[in-house]
């Protein structure tokens, strides 16, 4: 069966957390009669159970519905993408492979900060935008003012706009409407030579990659040979299909649609995003623009608790990277916390999503290390080295130019809240770039910021400076020069490498303050003094001092207590053996966090 | 840790020692105290026949009497019982352990229940010395323990008891909220002017399944702070060491001689019987520990069944451990020679790294051939005994 691209429709949906992206995604997977309605579930696209738990979407994804209009048929592809600044870089892929998007904004929320990132990064691939307004049937929702808040922040045609309410099934025949008539058909040539972006993948155990395409131009059949540019591979097509949601072998797809390729690949790192799947040898298409190797920003140390789970630790990441290849990790040896990982991830949400996937999937009892973000040093000699973690930072006399990235920051926020995030933003040495006032009631403010700064803690501080009404996305712009320094954290003298981090000179005191007096908090009083100090090179900075335990002894042992007493001293033993012993000081867990205070709690 | 246990064992074949000490458990109580999570059954009179009964029962699973150095009544309240049951009680215990010459045979008592009578039946039946349960001086600390007798009660007892011939040891409790060290110094003078031979001095502990437990859960009780409780700790050892006599464990102070060797027994590692509800025995390297609830070790008994409600063996080396612990626990410390002779473990081995760690902070030190506790070990001694046990 063969489809002319003028009966084809490939659109997304962009919105922001909890808009009714998903809510949406079913009624039209419903409306269309996609899914028979008894097989209906809540988020029928986002079947990873992390992203039910968190109500976001982490993996594009896919679905296939046909739809009647004006007497034509229409094959109707709504790939759901990924929301979160992490996955910039798949959405932008995700982008490419449609014509049109659903641009969702709460009647009641109105235009939020990851509403216009979306929104912008959608204009700049030269989608079609449809405008929509959900929960319209909100007894709070504000249409009008809505609406002129995306005309203000966007320059929506407030005439275009939409109202649904995906829940109810308000509008969403007219949605599916406009989607024929307002999103234009794919163009690509059918008879042309193959040409198929790759915009995601899962890994199947039995069948191996399943790698999601859209084609752009040519067509590909059951048992066809094909390449993958980027890793100049070749294979064969074992099966090919669409998603209805689920996956439906077809024979061939051709230039327009939207499905999957079986090929019986092992290993998801031979599938990219952004790839290029076309014929095998030297008459292939050209590579599609935009293919990145996505760089990661955020790393951390990931260790197991008990040293015994390191082989078992090293299976479950090799496991989880099969179907993330998008996270890197390489042994790592810390004085501190023994044989373990250093991890890279996207970002700070990506990073979450892995660790909490490891416990999910995994036994092994974790620590982990503060998350960092990648620096960049420029040595005397001339050398540009990238620093992972901050034990790799070299000798100041060595460094030329110490490098941070940088980040333009998008927070929109109640207007009444714009002095308090302005003064959020300057104390981490942010430089504002615009103000903007979305509505009389709504302002949004762009800054540039270390994104050291932005991961450790300015999502939970804007949350609270605006009551939860703030929200904000951000955007890797580049690296700058930055006066920084590696700071050590001493425990009885001994430096726990694990603890060190790197931070602005100026911050140095504040913060070196701070995680000493959380260290002291964290650390359980010891039959002898325990000093925390933090130190720059070998000059002390701040120090706490854990006093020693004054009195730990039972009164009455006698011949029934024994065994119970022998039993509760043993298990209290146990018990601190679980945590990391430095210089004979047992340092729990949870202490390796500590280096997270910022040091800027008012109380 | 490089010697292997094979090696450092050596005389794992030596038959254990009988047991030469006894403990009996008499659950009567007229009240459970706040902070009591002992053994016992409150207000139930009515049940010491049968008690008396099973007891008997009990100790005839013997066979055959055996003599014993020490033997301790405790309880619970022993002297809640009418003088004709004490004397019945006395009279079926010493039945299957008679006394060896010299035998230190201890009873319990609740100040308030002495009487002349009383005391003539302890004195009739051998019991030489009497454990008073005097815990305050202190009006206020009394009532708040709970306790139904006061200052005065506590003298003319006391007074009685030397007066009959008795050894006299008296407990006192430190540590109750609110206390203060004036109040805690009054109570350790008013018990030295007592002139007892033997003086425990216990910091309140709160225990899971107490009503105090519970009140500081709510957290209408507040414990006295870490600071002033080591400060109290540290006031009792000084005065009573001031006053002549021996800090010789923990919470443990007498005269020369007067030492409790039934307690000793406990912290050496040697054997003991015991009955009652509650009650654990040491015997042939098995500790077992009877039913703790009264009317399920009654109703036991009484059917003929094995009172015993769980029990361990413990190999030669967690007795070497436990031997360890409970020895250092005991001011004196431990001889090392002698430990190794009769464990078959040397200290060095079982004490490992860690020991050497402690030496080094001087929680611990070897003053000639021994391994004692240094004041600031005793004081967090149980941060240390961890390292020393296996579970």
């Amino acid at each position: 069966m063969t489809i002319d691209c003028k009966h084809i429709r490939n659109f997304c949906i962009i919105a922001h957390i909890d808009h009714g992206k998903s809510t949406l995604a079913d009624r039209l997977i419903e409306a269309t009669g996609t899914v028979q309605k008894r097989e209906l579930k809540e988020q029928m696209l986002d079947d990873m159970e992390l992203e039910r738990q968190r109500g976001i979407t982490i993996k594009a994804r896919a679905v296939r519905m046909e739809y009647e209009c004006q007497g034509e048929t229409y094959e109707l592809n709504l790939i759901d993408t990924p929301g979160h600044v992490d996955f910039h870089y798949e959405v932008s892929r995700s982008l490419m492979c449609c014509e049109g998007a659903l641009l969702l904004v709460d009647a009641f929320q109105g235009v939020e900060a990851q509403t216009v990132a979306n929104a912008f990064a959608a204009m700049d691939a030269r989608l079609t935008i449809l405008p929509v307004i959900n929960k319209i049937d909100l007894k709070h929702a504000r249409v009008d003012e809505v609406t002129a808040e995306m005309e203000h922040t966007l320059a929506i045609d407030p005439g275009e706009v939409l109202k649904v309410s995906a829940k109810a099934g308000l509008g969403v025949r007219e949605l599916l409407d406009a989607i024929v008539q307002r999103v234009p058909a794919p163009t690509g040539d059918p008879e042309a030579t193959l040409q198929a972006m790759v915009f995601d993948s899962h890994y199947d155990d039995y069948r191996g990659a399943i790698i999601y395409v859209r084609l752009m131009n040519g067509k590909v059949e059951k048992g066809d040979k094909i390449r993958l540019i980027s890793t100049a591979t070749t294979h064969e097509v074992l099966e090919l299909g669409q998603f209805v949601p689920h996956q439906r072998p077809c024979d061939s797809l051709q230039a327009g649609q939207v499905g999957y390729l079986i090929c019986n690949i092992k290993s998801l790192d031979l599938v990219n995003v952004g790839d290029t799947v076309t014929i095998p040898g030297d008459r292939g298409a050209a590579a599609l623009s935009g293919f990145k190797i996505p760089k990661r920003m955020v790393y951390c140390g990931l260790y197991p608790s008990d040293g015994q789970d390191f082989e078992e630790l090293r299976d479950a990441l090799e496991k989880l990277h099969i179907n993330d290849p998008s996270f890197e990790f390489e042994p790592e040896t810390s004085e501190a916390l023994g044989f373990g990982f250093r991890c890279g991830f996207l970002g700070l949400l990506h990073m979450e999503i892995v660790q909490q996937r490891l416990e999910q999937e995994s036994d092994v009892d974790l620590v982990q290390t503060a998350p960092n973000v990648t620096y960049e040093v420029l040595t005397r000699e001339g050398r540009l080295m990238e620093i992972h973690r901050p034990q790799e930072v070299p000798d100041s006399g060595a460094i030329e130019e110490f490098r941070q990235p940088i980040v333009r920051v998008s927070l929109i926020m109640p207007s009444e809240s714009i002095g308090t995030v302005m003064k959020l933003c300057n104390d981490r040495r942010g430089v504002q770039q615009s103000i903007e006032h979305l509505s009389p009631t709504r302002a949004m403010l762009v800054y540039d910021l270390p994104l050291a700064e932005v991961i450790y803690d300015l999502h939970d501080k804007l949350k609270s400076a605006t009551r939860g009404y703030g929200t904000m996305d951000y955007d890797l712009i580049g690296y700058s020069p930055a006066d920084l320094v590696r700071m050590d954290i001493l425990v009885n003298g001994n430096r726990v490498d694990a603890l060190s981090i790197i931070c602005d000179r100026r911050d140095a005191d504040r913060r070196g303050r701070a995680i000493v007096k959380k260290l002291k908090s964290e650390i359980e009083r010891h039959m002898f003094e325990v000093a925390v100090q933090a130190a720059i090179g070998s000059r002390i900075i701040a120090r706490e001092t854990v006093p020693a335990m004054r009195k730990n002894v039972t009164a009455k042992c006698y011949g029934g207590d024994i065994t119970r007493k022998r039993k509760l001293w043993a298990k209290q033993r146990e018990g601190k053996k679980r945590m990391k012993s430095i210089g004979q000081v047992d340092i729990p867990q949870k202490a390796f966090l500590a280096v997270l205070e910022t040091g800027d709690e008012k109380a | 840790m490089i010697r292997g246990e094979a090696e450092v064992r050596r005389n794992s074949d030596a038959q254990p020692a009988a047991a030469r000490s006894a403990y009996i458990h008499v659950p009567f109580c007229r009240h459970r105290c706040g902070y009591c999570n002992f053994t016992l059954i409150a207000n139930r009179g009515d049940l010491v026949g049968n008690y008396l009964r099973a007891l008997e029962q009990e100790l005839s699973w013997l066979e055959s009497p055996r003599t014993i150095d020490t033997l301790f009544i405790g309880g619970g309240t022993p002297t809640q019982l009418e003088p004709a049951e004490l004397a019945r009680l006395l009279e079926i215990v010493s039945r299957w352990f008679p006394a060896a010459a010299g035998a230190e045979i201890s009873l319990e008592a609740n100040p308030s229940d002495i009487s002349s009578e009383k005391l003539r039946v302890l004195r009739d039946q051998g019991v030489n010395r009497l454990s008073l349960g005097v815990q305050s001086f202190d009006a206020a600390k009394l009532k708040f323990l709970e306790r139904d007798h006061d200052a005065r009660i506590v003298r003319r007892n006391a007074q009685r008891a030397l007066e009959s011939g008795f050894i006299l040891a008296i407990d006192l409790i430190f540590g109750v909220p609110e206390e203060t060290p004036s109040i805690w110094r009054r109570d350790l003078e008013a018990a030295l002017q007592l002139q007892p031979q033997h003086l425990s001095t216990y910091g309140l502990t709160w225990e899971k399944g107490t009503s105090f437990w519970s009140r500081r859960m709510r957290g209408e009780l507040i414990p006295m702070g870490e600071e002033a409780e080591a400060s109290c700790y540290e006031l009792a050892i000084d005065q009573l060491v001031e006053a002549g006599l021996q800090h010789y464990e923990v919470s443990n102070f007498a005269r020369p001689t007067f030492a409790c060797r039934h307690n000793q027994a406990y912290w050496n590692g040697r054997p003991y019987f015991a009955a009652g509800p509650g009650a654990t025995r040491f015997v042939g390297g098995r500790r077992e520990t009877n039913h703790r609830s009264v009317t399920t070790y009654l109703h036991r008994v009484l059917a003929g069944h094995s009172p015993a409600f769980e029990s361990e063996q413990l190999g030669a080396e967690d007795a070497a451990r436990e031997r360890m612990v409970f020895g250092l626990r005991q001011i004196e410390g431990i001889e090392r020679h002698r430990f190794h002779l009769e464990t078959g473990f040397s200290l060095e081995y079982l004490g490992g790294a860690a020991l050497e760690t402690f030496v080094a902070h001087r929680l611990l030190q070897w003053q000639e051939q021994y391994l004692r506790l240094t004041r600031a070990g005793l004081l967090v001694s149980d941060s240390i005994w961890g390292h020393f046990l296996r579970r």
